[in-house]
């Protein structure tokens, strides 16, 4: 079920999108937060960048670029542009 | 037959004894397939049967093969590529000596110069093994 399937609200999408993050990079979902380092929060390195498109695609339908990453520092940053990619 | 053992070498950076690759089948940029036979020989078979490595280095080097034939027809160099990664590797049936197998691979994402692709090889129609490779593509 993606987030383009079905009516879901903002809020919903990033609560969704806190979990599945959460859950596969195995961070405390508490520190996902507009203002905490994607990167470092993460702890990311240049493949696990692979697994985060993958995993944005499976669960939200949205197709993320490298060109895109260079936009994004903070988990804020990074919401802001998966509900553009939304059209939320 | 895109490429035959014969000339695989031109466009991948292996070499004797660890070419596991014979022909390049087929190439797009969105399916790679070779063949591969398993001679006695071959520095990764033992017990009589090509083990999970050989197998995984077979995947890896039909990427290499296939990203090298569609370098050139870009009218570009080969480009050197590293395995970053394997995940979700899964086994089922090691192929024995004096068989041809058969290796399917499908670039599924690519970020930069990284790719994500998931391989599987097959004998007579039956999964040996199935795996996703991250690349690394040289400058």
């Amino acid at each position: 079920m993606h987030a383009n399937d079905v009516k879901m609200s903002w809020e919903e999408v990033v609560e969704e999108t806190r979990d599945f993050l959460s859950e596969e990079f195995e961070v405390d979902r508490g520190l996902i937060l507009p203002e905490n380092n994607l990167k470092d929060t993460l702890d990311l390195d240049s493949l696990d960048y692979v697994d985060l498109v993958v995993l944005i695609e499976e669960n939200l339908n949205v197709k993320l670029t490298g060109e895109d990453f260079k936009e994004i520092a903070t988990f804020g940053d990074f919401f802001q542009l998966v509900r553009k990619k939304l059209g939320l | 037959m895109l490429i035959t053992r014969e000339a695989i070498t031109q466009y991948i950076p292996h070499r004797a004894p660890f070419v596991m690759i014979d022909n390049l089948i087929n190439a797009t940029r969105e399916r790679f397939e070779s063949d591969f036979a398993i001679l006695s020989d071959n520095v990764l078979v033992e017990n009589g049967f090509l083990q999970e490595t050989g197998l995984i280095e077979n995947i890896a080097q039909t990427c290499a093969a296939a990203f090298g034939y569609l370098d050139r027809e870009a009218a570009g160099a080969p480009k050197i590529g590293f395995i970053g990664s394997i995940g979700r590797l899964e086994v089922f049936e090691l192929p024995p000596v004096n068989a041809t197998i058969q290796t399917v691979v499908f670039p599924t994402h690519q970020l930069g110069n990284i790719y994500l692709l998931k391989g599987e090889s097959f004998l007579e129609g039956r999964i040996l093994l199935g795996c996703e490779l991250k690349i690394v593509v040289a400058g």
